[in-house]
Parts: C-alpha cells; structure tokens; sequence
C-alpha cells in the first residue's frame, strides 16, 4: 500500500541547534499513529515542518505522492493535511459556531457549498451543538480543545496532526476526547497522526509509535515494543517515572 | 428577520435625516459642513473595513485620500478633464498605493504594515512640497471645476456616495468575508491553519479600503475646489481612527455615525470660542473612557434591543 505521507531526511537547524535532524517516516492511509519524546525532541516543530509553518532546511515531505515543499500553511490544508495547536489558539471575540464556520471557509471544502450545515454537523459530531452560540471566550479548557480539533475537521482533511490534544486536561476530560479521536478514526476513516505527553491513553490510542530524542527519530514501532525500546527507556529514565510505571 | 427590518427603518431614518438636514439649514455654509462630514463618514467606514476588522491598524489612511484628491487634481487641473473622470482615478491611484505598501507588509506580522502607512503618507506630504513645479507646493492646485454648480447637489451626491459605500461594506463584512476578517483579527496562524489565504484577504480588503477612500479624496478635491499636501496629513489619519473608536470598531455603520457627530462636533462647539478645542478634547476622553467600545454602534444596539 502507498504511503499517505511520505518523509525522507527532513532537517531543520535554528542557529547552532538541529532541531530536527534526518527525520524519516511514512504513514499508511486510515492509520493512527504517535509521536513520542521528552520535551525539546523536536515533535512539535517536526508538526510545524509538516504544515509549512516552518521552512524546511532539508528533506522532502511527500503527501499523496504530491511535494509539499515551499507550499505556505493555507496551501497545505487545502490538500487535505490539517492540524491543531499545542496551546488552543481559538478566534476570541467570535461565537464557537463562527468558529467552525471559519474552517469551513478553506476552498477545499467551501466549493461544495452548504458550509453553515457543515458547520453545525462537525459541532455536533465533537459534541459542541448545544454551545454553538457560546462566545468562545466562555468556553471551558476542555471544550476549548473539542473546537481546537473541530475547526481542524471543518476543512475535511485526510491526515489530522493533533499537537497535545489532551494537554491540560483532568482524566475526566480525557476519556471522552480520547474516544471521539478513537471515532474520528474507525467511523471517517481519518489517518491521524498525535503528539501527546499522557502516555497511558496515548499508548491506548494509538497502533505505531514514532520515538523521538534530541531531534532525531530512535525507534518506530508497535507501542508494546517502544516502551522496552532500550534507546527510548534511555531517553525517558531521569526526566520522568512515567513511561517506564506504565511498561 | 425582525432584527433586520429594525436595521433597515435605522438606515433609513439617518438616510432621511441627512436628506433633510441642509434644506432646515437653508445656509451654504451648513451645507458645506454637512458635505464634509459625510466624505469623513466615507474615510471613516472605509478605515473600519480593513483596520476595525481584521484588528490590522492603519495609521496612514490620508495616504489613500491624499493620492484620491491629488489625481482628481491633476485630472481636472493639469489634464483638463472633466471632473468627474477624477473619482474613478482617485480610487484607481488609491488601490495602486495600497498595493504597494500592502504587498510587502501584509505579508508580514508585526507593527510594520501600521508604521509603512504612516511613513508612505508623510513622505507623500513632503514630496507635494518638494515637486512644487508639479504640485503647487504648499498651495497646492486651486482652482478646480466642481462636479456640480449647486452645494446642494453636491451635497446629495456625497450623501449618496456615504450610503452606497456603507451599505456594500456593511453587506460585505456581514457575509463570510467579514468572518474571515474577523477570524484573522483572532488569530493569525490559526486562519492559516484552518485553511485560508490570510495574506489574500488582507491586501484585498485594503485595495477595497483604498478605492473607497480614494474615491472620498477625490471628493473632497471636487467640494473644495483645491487640494493642498495637508490631504496627506497624519493629523487627517489620526481623526479618522478616533472617528472610527468613537462610532464602534468593526460595525461598519457606527463610524460612519461617529465621523458625522466629530466632523460637526467642532461647528456646534463654535459658540465656545477659544475653548472649542479644549471642550472637544474633553468630550473625546470622556466618550473613550465611559464608552471604550465606542458610543454609536453600542447606543444602537441597544436601541435595537438584543444582539
């Protein structure tokens, strides 16, 4: 089977620091995979790469066989990859409804028209109808991050990057979102790609895990085997307990 | 729907007003006051369009009204045609410099699009003095035809010009442009990521921004029959905005209200003598304090009952 994308060799350097350095990895259409490391590992500039917020140094990032080098942000979703932020980056001053709308308004999928039902739908499906009218500026942190991946949705992509889709949340918060991204894949066949730090519903979620350290990518596989991953235990002992309570 | 047609009986009633007030004047004078502050209301809405609603500030309007009243000038004037050739030219010189500064700063983020608005205008005003041979320097050029021989009809002509601009404006920033706009006002990165040309509607709605004003310079060129550098002054740009707070950024309709009531603010004010000055700048400081989100668009709003 082809790849959905396809990332040879990508680089990027900010000054004397390599924060991405050689990355490479394919995803499978209808996958959903992660991206794993300490902090600084370069996951969300990795993200920031894919989306063009970044220029790339080096390397090619292939999507449908298509290059997405030097193509800017907006280009980019237009052709089906799009993304949420590590920080929820809401339109303040506008209601949760417009919102969404906005994301509707991407030409990918405003040429079909009906964007206002559209709108309304992809509420529905986050399970944001009832606060459709709710200025976003009233919204709860976790209702924040349903619009974060609502807007994403509007612009009716195949490959969702989700950047911390959990951060910040309680665990009770954390269930039901981890379940609509459960949905999002089996019910759309969405190819989902994530960057978490809650590693326990992170390793429930999802099927392959990409580990990253210091830039550059240590192991790909099956979670079960990421965390024995002699390379990813070593990355992770002394900066936290956690991945290695959960093996 | 009913929120609507209360919109619609508002427009209406200001529409009539304004049709009204010059014949209760019966002066020239008032109707000369009158005209000028509706081409205010013109470079007013057409500041709120850009500025008011995607939040990126324009400090050098005067720039499109200066090359708007200089090329009518210079079409009237210099080329000797007819007058009205100036309008259209006007808003076309106007777009030509909104293009030229827009294109290399509204691609970037940051102050710099704010700031080569006002440097663009302030060095206009100083070549208007430096080419006099062309210009007039600070004369300027008098001496233009009007568009019409009666202030009256010159009168209605701006009034229509006013409702025209406002009522296109308002429809466009009421449809999903003015979403967008306001989205871009929100969050830059996150209009991009959510699939839209951020740089595209920026620089559309200033080329939009600019033709309107531009048409009101050309405007003014024709009421006043002259035009003089001080078109491109950064006080005229500082005026606008303060028109534009004081009607309610981003509604479109409340500058317009906003740049008539400062426009007249001054006239009625006269009786006051020296201390005209001084009693508006107060009235001003009292309107932003009480009222930041301005006086016009939230009194109608009330008014209106519900948002």
């Amino acid at each position: 089977m082809t790849a959905l994308l396809k990332v040879e060799r990508v680089t990027k350097r900010f000054g004397g620091l390599v924060a991405v350095r050689d990355v490479s990895f394919e995803l499978r259409p209808g996958e959903i995979a992660g991206i794993l490391g300490p902090n600084g590992a370069g996951k969300t500039t990795l993200f920031n790469l894919l989306t063009g917020f970044i220029a790339l140094d080096l390397g090619t990032v292939e999507f449908e066989g298509g290059s997405l080098a030097g193509l800017a942000p907006h280009r980019i979703v237009n052709r089906g990859l799009a993304r949420t932020f590590q920080l929820c980056r809401p339109f303040r001053g506008m209601s949760v409804f417009e919102n969404v709308v906005v994301g509707c308004l991407a030409p990918r999928v405003r040429r079909a028209g009906g964007t206002e039902a559209r709108a309304r739908r992809i509420l529905d499906q986050v399970g944001l109808a009832a606060k459709a009218a709710v200025p976003v500026d009233a919204l709860s942190y976790g209702d924040l991050r349903r619009l974060e991946i609502a807007r994403a949705l509007a612009t009716n992509p195949k490959l969702l990057l989700l950047d911390e889709p959990f951060a910040g949340l309680g665990s009770s918060e954390i269930e039901p979102l981890s379940a609509l991204i459960r949905r999002l894949h089996a019910e759309e066949g969405l190819t989902i790609l994530i960057i978490e730090h809650k590693l326990r519903e992170f390793m429930q979620l999802v099927q392959r895990v990409i580990a990253m350290d210091f830039g550059e990518v240590i192991a790909i596989g099956p979670p079960a085997e990421i965390v024995r991953h002699p390379r990813v235990v070593e990355a992770y002992i002394g900066r936290t307990e956690a991945p290695l309570g959960i093996a | 729907m009913r929120r609507l047609n209360k919109d619609v009986i508002g427009a209406l009633t200001v529409l009539a007003v304004l049709a009204l007030a010059p014949l209760a004047a019966q002066s020239d004078y008032v109707t000369g006051i009158l005209t000028v502050s509706l081409i205010f209301g013109i470079w007013a809405v057409s500041w709120d369009f850009m500025s008011g609603l995607s939040g990126r500030e324009n400090f050098g309007h005067a720039l499109f009204i200066g090359a708007g009243a200089y090329t009518a000038a210079f079409v009237d004037g210099k080329f000797d045609l007819s007058p009205w050739w100036g309008l259209p030219a006007g808003a076309l010189v106007a777009v030509l410099f909104s293009l030229i500064v827009g294109f290399p700063t509204l691609r970037l983020r940051g102050p710099y699009f704010a700031l080569a608005m006002l440097a663009a205008a302030t060095i206009m005003q100083r070549l208007m003095r430096i080419f006099w041979q062309y210009t007039g320097g600070e004369e300027g050029i008098p001496g233009l035809d009007p568009l019409f021989d009666e202030p009256l009809s010159t009168y209605y002509f701006c009034l229509g010009a006013l409702a025209l601009v406002t009522a296109a404006l308002l429809a466009l920033a009421r449809s999903s442009w003015g979403t967008i706009l306001r989205a871009i006002r929100g969050d830059e990165a996150a209009c991009q990521a959510a699939g839209i040309n951020v740089t595209f509607y920026k620089i559309a709605s200033l080329v939009i921004s600019a033709a309107c004003a531009g048409t009101g310079g050309a405007l003014y060129a024709d009421y006043q029959q002259a035009v003089t550098p001080d078109v491109f002054a950064v006080a005229l740009s500082i005026t606008i905005i303060i028109m534009v707070y004081v009607g309610g950024m981003g509604s479109i309709y409340g500058p317009m209200g906003g740049a008539i009531v400062l426009a007249l603010l001054p006239e009625v004010l006269r009786g006051l003598g020296e201390y005209r000055l001084w009693v508006y700048s107060v009235i001003l400081m009292f309107i932003l304090f009480f009222s930041p989100d301005g006086l016009v668009a939230p009194l109608w709003r009330r008014l209106r009952g519900a948002p």
